[in-house]
């Protein structure tokens, strides 16, 4: 009872909210618009490019009519043909999966540390974990490959996922919005008893539904969107991720474009469905998530 | 030279003469029994002919030999980082397809064989017979053959017969002298408007095999024979890179980056192209149907002849292990075998080394005849010269600085001399 | 596996909020800081040492005790300092895109109706979903002097064709676009969020006594939000060059003339791409040792300036 209670000013203000947007009329909102519009533009534009170019025959990839001429899905034969698409496809959306949830468990944890006690060395082990975000990847990423030789995972969709069990970013961003959480709701939940594990699970991590959702939507990209360390592991296409296909579409000898721009469009068709659907509660959980 | 120490180098000498000796006894005739090589192969990493090609000479190979068991290991070219963590890791590399340039840090570090150490010379000879005595020397470094030339090709220059006859010039009469390039790309400038000249001599991805022929061509050297000095600032040097460095400053020769030249010229919006034939199958996907790719020799130095040297790769066996190194020379012996060059030149795009498979019905004839864009990369066989590939461990730094330094000299408007003297000077601190 | 061991040390009537905590903290903390050490701190800490070494990382060799050498190399590098030019112009640059612009959007958006409001926040939101590479391939086909769009555009209109990638010029500003573009819709979001989160009754105070809607954004709602844009700052400071990074890789090499070519891709280009432990340990350490300090003045300055609302 008490949380919801502390939840809901934030929901208060939505009507006042909307009766302002009836002043707000004439010119400046109309060019408002316009600058909106040609933006919106701007970063759709290249997602269609993909699309367009995936969909015309080959002899026609540099054409620059707006829409195909004549259409043709000769370059997702082709795509699907010469490499294991949907295999590295299934790949990537396990290892995103695992990663986001091991990485947000991991993040709960930690910053549940921050946030519920003081201890001994807490602001060092605090700062040492935000500076691994300055550690470039490419500097732990010949000994990291090492490690993973010797555990003996080369070639395995484990080596790709280990390393991410913890981020700095998910620690951080938790810790941040657990901090801003009231502290008497907890100090409430601990005079009935609760245990820590439980308060963690029972009574913040409910309450963080949108920092939470938001960062594993953050985690999930990012690890959907993984370059370096895939190429650096990859043996069999089949042991791949989506960006290593997309990849070997480029290469010393000229980039064939509209086999890359079938398996580009393959590679961002899930990310962008899931994004559609679930468009408007990614920005939701934006507007309530502590990242701010 | 002393008596005594003539006398330690004399028995050193037979002492190494020996081992090896006894090393090519060790390596067995036969794969008799089951054996797995890995074979480390850039055209794996990308999606594509070159990636079906290979996998179907392996797959014919491993028919054929039944004992061996060949794992290809995809690996990026631009970086030979792969097969030096797998190597520190402890993992097994075999045979690996070595870019040329790489071929003296896969010797001192990777621990590349030299072919005459591990495989009996009369088998040896026997093979070699019918490749090409200078395609050959490619893969030979301190007088042995550690490479043998696999996927390489030469540089050509590739040029729109559609630009040239729009500019009121003869597509049959194509520049065989940089004068003539200027010259050409002039006019075609100014009749059709067209970019009218590049090249991939310089900028990020070039390395510098083509660079290294350009300077040839006007008789100089970017590394002395003994592979001691960088003399990229000699007076020779200097003359070819003023030449291009005219070419930019007479609008002829376009600053593109590497893809965007490529697709320029694919496009049709580019005259000529002086870059590996490697990228013809590029080329003609985008040509065809649009307008005439011809293709011609290097351009030389006025009447001094066109040194050309290759790009590509050479197969190294690194395997310690006697039997493994039967199933991977093996291996190579198929791979740049007659079918195996025929699979490579006509499938993928790239040189044979047999230059007597070129007019045989059986293997290269019929395909060579129909596609005579080949025909000035065959000619230059016959002159082509080695890419010389740096020494030390910062020999990928030496080309790095020697290149930045030719092209802020061709294209960044300073003094070519002093530029290409600074970078020599740096560079040089970093040979070993 | 925690959960059989804590309620042990949590059972005790929990009254001490802070203090003496003992195990507790460290047992929540176990899983996140061994992943750290193991994957990220153990590899730093070698590199401190093999920065002073030159080796191949080979089992057949031994490493060499260099000194200070690899160290000198790098700094006498003759790109460096022109990749230290070019990292301040990326940051420059990417600020307007990854804080400014985001932020009039924010504000701008803020008062639209919800639908139109939605859209466009979702809109913008789409770049950031295409992978790097994906990004990097599309625009380098659009941005194409020959027949790219963009100049296909630009030549309908009379004018010259830019080369957006190679000529020296404007090559650094089209990467910090296209490296802007991915990030506006993450910034808009979070700015977003922030200036939602404004409690409303302090705009309408202000409004009540007279307040006009610039001076209720310049005295309320920046104030209010410049926690947000201050960390939005700093990570552009913090990050930017890694961010650029992927577009650098894959659209020009660092060049044309090295003018794309930042800290970060530079130290790449001379210390990763060949595995000499030597250069990429000493530029790892520079890397970490250079935005560290860097980051420690950031904190210190957002600590100081940065105006809390609670």
């Amino acid at each position: 009872m008490t949380i919801e209670a502390v939840a809901r000013p934030i929901g208060l203000a939505k009507p006042r909210l909307r009766k302002k947007t009836a002043e707000n009329t004439g010119l400046n909102s109309a060019a408002g618009h316009v600058v909106m519009v040609l933006l919106s533009l701007v970063c759709l534009l290249p997602v269609y490019w993909m699309v367009a170019t995936s969909l015309r025959p080959a002899n026609a990839t540099f054409e620059t009519s707006l829409w195909p001429t004549s259409m043709s899905l000769d370059n997702y034969v082709y795509a699907l043909n010469s490499i294991p698409i949907v295999r590295m496809l299934i790949n990537t959306v396990v290892i995103s999966s695992v990663v986001t949830v091991v990485q947000l468990f991991t993040g709960l944890l930690a910053a549940y540390a921050f946030a519920r006690w003081r201890f001994r060395f807490d602001k060092l082990v605090y700062t040492a974990i935000a500076l691994t975000w300055l550690v470039p990847f490419q500097v732990v990423m010949i000994p990291n490959y090492l490690l993973v030789a010797k555990m003996g995972l080369l070639d395995s969709v484990v080596a790709l996922i280990l390393p991410h069990f913890a981020s700095a970013l998910a620690v951080m961003l938790l810790a941040q919005s657990m901090r801003g959480f009231p502290k008497e709701v907890i100090e409430a939940a601990r005079m009935d008893g609760a245990r820590s594990w439980r308060i963690l699970w029972e009574v913040l991590v409910p309450n963080l539904r949108g920092t939470i959702a938001s960062l594993a939507i953050l985690i999930f990209i990012s690890t959907w969107n993984e370059y370096f360390w895939p190429l650096l592991l990859s043996r069999t296409p089949e042991n791949s991720v989506i960006q290593i296909g997309i990849q070997m579409f480029m290469t010393s000898e000229g980039t064939a474009w509209g086999p890359l721009m079938a398996a580009s469009t393959m590679a961002s068709l899930p990310i962008l469905i899931i994004y559609v659907v679930l468009q408007r509660q990614v920005v939701q959980s934006f507007m309530k998530s502590g990242i701010r | 030279m002393n008596r005594k120490s003539f006398l330690n180098g004399a028995i050193a000498l037979l002492a190494t003469g020996l081992s090896t000796a006894a090393m090519a006894q060790a390596i067995p005739a036969t794969v008799d029994q089951p054996v797995t090589i890995t074979f480390y192969n850039y055209n794996l990493a990308s999606a594509g002919i070159g990636a079906e090609a290979t996998k179907k000479l392996i797959s014919e190979f491993m028919a054929a030999n039944p004992n061996v068991t060949v794992v290809g290991v995809p690996y990026a070219s631009a970086d030979a980082s792969r097969i030096q963590a797998d190597l520190a890791a402890g993992q097994p590399v075999d045979l690996v397809q070595t870019v040329f340039s790489d071929l003296d840090f896969a010797v001192t570090n990777f621990g590349a064989q030299a072919l005459e150490d591990i495989v009996p010379a009369d088998e040896l000879a026997a093979h070699f017979e019918g490749m090409s005595p200078n395609g050959l020397k490619l893969g030979v470094l301190n007088g042995k053959t550690y490479g043998l030339a696999y996927t390489f090709s030469t540089p050509v220059l590739f040029y729109n017969a559609d630009i040239f006859k729009a500019a009121g010039l003869d597509p049959d009469q194509p520049p065989t002298t940089w004068e003539a390039v200027k010259a050409d790309g002039m006019i075609i400038k100014e009749k059709t408007g067209a970019q009218a000249f590049s090249a991939g001599i310089t900028g990020p991805g070039a390395a510098d095999w083509l660079f290294q022929g350009v300077v040839r061509s006007n008789n100089g050297e970017v590394i002395s024979r003994d592979r001691k000095t960088l003399e990229f600032a000699e007076p020779a040097s200097v003359e070819a890179v003023s030449m291009l460095r005219d070419l930019v400053d007479s609008g002829v020769y376009e600053n593109l980056d590497m893809n965007g030249t490529l697709e320029s010229m694919a496009a049709g919006n580019l005259a000529m192209y002086l870059q590996t034939s490697a990228l013809q199958g590029a080329l003609i996907a985008g040509s065809t149907d649009k307008y005439e790719l011809r293709s011609s020799t290097m351009p030389s130095f006025g009447d001094k002849p066109v040194r050309p040297n290759n790009s590509g790769s050479a197969l190294t066996i690194h395997t310690k292990d006697p039997l493994k190194q039967r199933a991977a020379w093996e291996l190579m012996k198929f791979l740049t075998s007659k079918h195996g060059y025929t699979v490579i030149t006509s499938e993928i795009g790239y040189l044979p080394l047999r230059t007597d498979i070129v007019d045989d019905p059986a293997y290269l004839g019929d395909w060579v005849k129909a596609h005579p864009l080949v025909q000035p990369n065959l000619k230059q066989l016959a002159v082509l010269e080695p890419w010389d590939p740096m020494p030390g461990p910062n020999y990928r730094q030496i080309v790095k600085t020697m290149m930045d330094g030719v092209e802020m000299a061709v294209f960044g408007g300073a003094d070519v001399a002093e530029t290409l003297k600074a970078a020599q000077e740096q560079a040089q601190a970093l040979m070993p | 596996m925690s959960e059989a061991r804590l309620p042990l040390k949590t059972a005790r009537p929990a009254r001490r909020r802070s203090g003496a905590s003992g195990i507790s903290p460290w047992l929540y903390l176990a899983p996140a800081i061994i992943t750290l050490v193991v994957w990220i701190y153990w590899p730093l800490v070698d590199a401190f040492r093999l920065s002073f070494y030159e080796w191949n990382m080979l089992p057949t060799s031994e490493p060499v005790a260099v000194g200070w050498s690899n160290y000198t190399k790098i700094f006498g590098l003759p790109k460096f300092w022109q990749a230290i030019r070019n990292t301040v112009l990326y940051v420059v640059g990417l600020l307007p895109l990854a804080v400014l612009i985001p932020l009039a959007i924010a504000i701008y958006t803020h008062d639209l109706p919800a639908r139109s409001r939605n859209l466009y926040r979702a809109i913008i939101f789409v770049p950031m979903i295409i992978a790097p590479v994906v990004a990097a391939a599309v625009w380098r086909w659009l941005l194409d002097p020959g027949h790219g769009l963009v100049n296909v555009v630009i030549k309908t209109f009379g004018f010259d064709p830019v080369k957006f990638l190679s000529d020296p010029k404007v090559a650094i500003w089209t990467v910090i676009a296209i490296t802007g573009w991915k990030l506006i819709g993450f910034s808009t979001l979070i700015l977003s969020a922030a200036n939602a989160n404004i409690n409303p009754s302090l705009i309408e105070a202000a409004r009540m006594d007279g307040a006009s809607k610039w001076e209720v954004i310049r005295d309320i709602r920046l104030p209010l939000l410049s926690a947000s844009i201050l960390f939005l700052v700093m990570m552009t400071i913090l990050l930017g060059a890694q961010w650029s990074f992927t577009y650098i890789n894959v659209l020009t090499g660092g060049g044309p003339l090295g003018s794309t070519t930042n800290i970060y891709h530079l130290l790449w280009d001379f210390g990763f791409s060949n595995m000499s432990v030597g250069w990429s340990s000493a530029s790892a350490v520079i890397l970490f040792l250079g935005f560290g300090v860097l980051a420690f003045f950031l904190f210190r300055l957002t600590d100081r300036y940065s105006f809390h609302d609670n």
